[in-house]
């Protein structure tokens, strides 16, 4: 294998990993969204090296420009969670180390042992899954999943919306002081209540 | 030829890394000069918007006074709050400024010269522009200082909300020219406007048929730029620095170099899109007698395309600069409105309409019988009338999506027009309480 | 128009065109502004009522020629013809000055040991004078007036208590920076300067800069230029250079050489130049003229320094006090001082 890209392909793994394992132990929240970021890049870099520039170039689009983003506004949504004093380890760890490890182990020791690895003779032209061909994969395929992605995402696009909506006739808005008065006014006036003649002056 | 370098030079990756040095230091070099000559350009042509002079004391024509003012960042004092993330703070300006030079490395500047010629650079300039938010989002936060906070999430609304219309255009390009290579896209502009190359025969390659001159191309040129103004944070859109609200926004705790370093990566950004928008919509490097020039002589022909092209980017930055002479900023809501309720729908509008040229320009062309585009109804092919000539089909194609587009266009200027009894007294109101429908 | 609503009232510009369809309005926004784009290389403005063209001023090459009401610091003026000052020492100036910066010490006649109506010494602190030309209205002589140069950046802070021989100036100086003011209140202060003059004796009033001219100098010249009046002419000479133009050859020899050697004023010692500097220069282009001009200017080279002695001793040698008197003043100088502490 070319040299220069096996060097490359050491150094953007070893950042993968050290990113990795600065997400799950820098204290300050941000900090680690922030390292996610960078292994999300390196994992793209690494597409990249395989020459999928397609698929490289979605995993810069959709996790580095956009999951981020909505990584770092819903952790500045809810201040609480940027404090420093976040706990990071807790007692029984090691538990949690032994799950996460068997876990890894049941996904990985099939694709190991029973995937019968297609060694191409060196030189060979390697066939590497373009922009056509993803694209005709979709639409022939895989057109059942794909479809149904698609409307599970259009659906929770009508829900957000459906969400955030507001009708504009009961939309609230801030009031002023003096609409405040009044409003005060009219209420004691309906409840048959003598005027608070104070409020009313101060909104002259 | 790579046997030979071989040869002289030993294995094949120490060429490969010699020839990527080599492009990389050209960009390295090329990128911060057109950043001066930007700012001093800005910066003149505003001044004589204004009926001012603009800087003329340092060098000719004041064309050094970028580099006095290069001097000047560089030995200012590099302030970090005390308060603020000293890590965070540093990578910032990086994280802003780099993938901005990322973008140069696939824009092709002329013919032949595109740095690396990778088949989805459309993709790769939506993808890699994405990522300075995070940059602004860093810098923003790791300022600890309010304006900086509100600066970055502005910023950031502002760039995700206007980078789905921008998408949404270049996707109608693409569609429409069946490609992602920003390299293919010149060689598709030649000949005519409308007509394009399909009378190359007939009359020589004018270098003249550029998309914009087509309904689809126009309303996308539009959608584009009025996006790239956006998220490179010119001035009808400058919301994010707002100077008058909050300070600098998230550059209010930089100076010197770091502060130079944001700066610049606006300015690059500004530069790159321009070149991405003069490439896809404006003809890349053709004008007349270009393509004749390049078929005679290569590297002349290089030389003034790569003239050509740098002559629309820039063209294109000056329309920048004469909108910010003129226009004021808008406010957060009326920004937020016209990405959401103008230009999504004229895109996606668009976007159709590039989907029914395709299929006026395809259906049936060539051997019906053996064509995945036949389609048939009743036995009849619907868009049989038309024949296998290209320019009837393009004419019909053209009228068709001028009307579909210009009534989008229309439609949507009426929907969201205000109401029609509206006195000026509603309009005030609205204006007072914020809550005005539209700009 | 105003419309009024619940929370208070709306201006609403009536401008004109009441049907402006979506984007007419932002292409016409464009448009003005592209023509003042075009406009700013080809036209330069020239009067204010001008709604187009550079009004940027190349400030060191180019000149805005001032109003004459204009006022700087304040200088004392002297007859040409007969070198005598127009200040009687009244003291009004000093008294109405609210920064108090105008000292004044009355002549006494040698002779007599009377008080005569001229001033001895004259002395205006620059560096706290606040501008306000009181002293200037309030003069009865018209004496006193407010000069119109103002490059007088200097870091010689003492400097900046210019005595008498620095402050004077002659009328003839004074006419070419503001003939009409002069022409309102000539007659008047020359009247009385003629009623003055008969009870001055000796060198008493006499300037010390036109002491050292010779007398017979100086046709009253000064013809007010024309030019100057105008009160916003773009391309004028520095103001500084307009004596010359309107002097005799030697008089403005004598006046640059005192220039040279007291205040710094290098705009004045080469008007010509200037001028040509001014032909030749594009509007556009002009970076290095400013490097000339500056050459030219001499440091300021200040008063008399600024000591404890000085103060003491405040009476310069040449005036005309009897020696008892500067005595006397002296005591109660350093009495005062000492009462100071």
């Amino acid at each position: 294998m070319n040299i220069l890209i096996m060097v490359i392909f050491v150094v953007l793994a070893a950042f993968t990993l050290a990113a990795g394992v600065m997400v799950v132990t820098v204290k300050n929240i941000i900090h680690a969204a922030l390292w996610l970021i960078a292994s999300f890049f390196s994992v793209a870099a690494m597409y990249l090296l395989m020459e999928a520039e397609f698929i490289a170039i979605v995993q810069v689009l959709v996790y580095v420009g956009a999951i981020s983003i909505l990584v770092l506004f819903a952790i500045m949504l809810t201040r609480h969670v940027t404090g420093e004093g976040v706990r990071q380890l807790y007692k029984r760890w090691w538990i949690a180390l032994i799950v996460a490890a068997a876990l890894f182990g049941v996904l990985i020791v099939p694709t190991v042992f029973n995937y019968e690895w297609a060694v191409q003779p060196s030189g060979a032209q390697i066939s590497i899954a373009s922009t056509v061909e993803i694209g005709t994969a979709f639409m022939r395929e895989y057109l059942l999943p794909f479809e149904v992605a698609s409307v599970l995402l259009l659906v929770a696009l009508i829900g957000a919306i459906v969400i955030a909506f507001e009708e504009r006739s009961t939309r609230r808005r801030v009031l002023t002081l003096a609409e405040e008065v009044e409003q005060r006014r009219q209420r004691n006036e309906s409840l048959r209540l003598a005027p608070t003649t104070h409020a009313s002056e101060t909104s002259e | 030829m790579l046997q030979f370098l071989e040869n002289i030079f030993g294995p094949s990756w120490i060429v490969s890394l010699i020839a990527f040095l080599i492009s990389t230091t050209v960009i390295l070099i090329v990128t911060p000069v057109t950043f001066m000559m930007m700012t001093w350009f800005e910066r003149r042509i505003v001044a004589r918007m204004q009926d001012r002079l603009g800087p003329n004391r340092v060098g000719p024509a004041g064309l050094l006074q970028a580099v006095a003012d290069g001097v000047k960042m560089f030995t200012k004092e590099n302030i970090t709050p005390r308060a603020a993330d000293k890590w965070v703070h540093l990578i910032a300006p990086l994280v802003a400024t780099g993938p901005v030079i990322f973008l140069f490395a696939v824009i092709p500047w002329g013919y032949g010269l595109s740095p690396v010629d990778i088949n989805v650079s459309v993709l790769f300039v939506i993808a890699v522009s994405s990522i300075s938010a995070v940059g602004l989002m860093m810098g923003g936060w790791g300022s600890n200082n309010k304006f900086a906070l509100l600066g970055a999430m502005r910023a950031v609304a502002q760039m995700v909300s206007y980078e789905i219309p921008a998408v949404i255009a270049l996707l109608s390009m693409v569609l429409f020219t069946g490609t992602m290579n920003l390299n293919k896209y010149t060689e598709l502009q030649g000949g005519l406007p409308i007509l394009g190359n399909t009378l190359k025969d007939v009359i020589p390659d004018l270098g003249l048929g550029w998309f914009v001159f087509t309904p689809i191309g126009l309303v996308g040129f539009m959608i584009f730029f009025i996006c790239i103004l956006s998220e490179g944070e010119r001035t009808p859109f400058d919301i994010p620095e707002a100077d008058s609200e909050i300070v600098a926004g998230y550059m209010t705790e930089y100076s010197g170099m770091k502060f130079a370093v944001f700066y610049m990566g606006q300015f690059l950004f500004n530069y790159a899109l321009s070149m991405v928008a003069s490439i896809i919509f404006l003809g890349g490097w053709n004008f007349p007698g270009i393509p004749q020039l390049i078929s005679i002589a290569p590297p002349i022909g290089a030389l003034a395309s790569a003239v050509v092209l740098g002559a629309k980017a820039w063209f294109l930055f000056f329309v920048m600069i004469w909108l910010r002479g003129a226009f004021p900023r808008l406010r957060m809501d009326q920004l937020m409105a016209f990405a959401w309720k103008f230009l999504l729908p004229l895109a996606l509008i668009n976007i159709l309409s590039a989907a029914l040229w395709l299929t006026i320009m395809l259906w049936c062309t060539g051997d019906c019988t053996q064509n995945p585009w036949v389609f048939t109804v009743g036995g009849i092919n619907p868009l049989g009338w038309l024949g296998n000539s290209p320019v009837l089909r393009q004419l019909v194609g053209f009228v068709l999506t001028a009307i579909i587009n210009a009534g989008a266009f229309f439609w949507l200027l009426n929907v969201n027009r205000r109401p029609a009894g509206e006195t000026p007294a509603d309009l005030a109101r609205d204006q007072a309480f914020g809550t005005a429908s539209l700009p | 128009m105003t419309v009024e609503f619940d929370r208070g009232k709306a201006y609403v510009v009536d401008r004109g065109q009441p049907k402006l369809r979506a984007g007419q309005g932002m292409i016409a926004g464009l448009d003005v502004v592209i023509r003042h784009f075009f406009s700013a290389f080809t036209k330069k403005l020239e009067t204010p009522d001008e709604t187009s063209g550079v009004f940027t001023v190349q400030y060191p090459e180019e000149r805005l020629a001032m109003p004459e009401a204009f006022r700087n610091f304040p200088i004392l003026l002297f007859d040409d013809t007969t070198g005598q000052e127009l200040c009687t020492s009244c003291f009004q100036c000093e008294r109405i000055c609210p920064p108090q910066v105008i000292h004044m010490t009355q002549a006494v006649d040698p002779t007599t040991g009377k008080p005569v109506p001229a001033v001895a010494e004259f002395m205006i602190e620059y560096d706290a004078c606040m501008s306000c030309g009181l002293c200037a209205e309030v003069c009865p002589f018209d004496a006193i007036k407010m000069d119109h140069d103002f490059e007088l950046a200097t870091d010689d802070r003492a400097g900046m208590t210019v005595r008498k021989a620095d402050l004077d100036r002659p009328v003839s100086y004074y006419e070419t920076i503001a003939p009409t003011r002069w022409a309102e209140v000539k007659d008047g202060a020359y009247k009385k300067l003629q009623g003055n003059i008969k009870r001055r004796s000796g060198s008493i009033g006499l300037s010390p800069r036109a002491a050292t001219a010779p007398k017979k100098a100086a046709p009253a010249a000064a013809k007010p230029a024309a030019g100057v009046a105008k009160p916003v002419a773009v391309k004028t000479a520095m103001p500084m250079a307009a004596p010359g133009k309107n002097m005799s050859e030697e008089k403005l020899a004598r006046l640059l050489s005192i220039r040279a050697a007291n205040v710094a004023k290098a705009g004045g010692a080469a008007p010509a130049e200037a001028e040509e500097v001014l032909a030749t220069a594009d509007t556009d282009d002009v970076a290095e003229a400013p490097a000339a001009v500056a050459a030219a200017r001499p440091v300021s080279s200040g008063g008399i320094p600024f000591s404890a002695d000085n103060l003491l001793g405040g009476v310069p040698a040449n005036t005309t006090m009897a020696e008892d008197k500067v005595e006397r003043l002296k005591s109660i100088r350093s009495g005062n001082l000492a009462r100071r502490g």
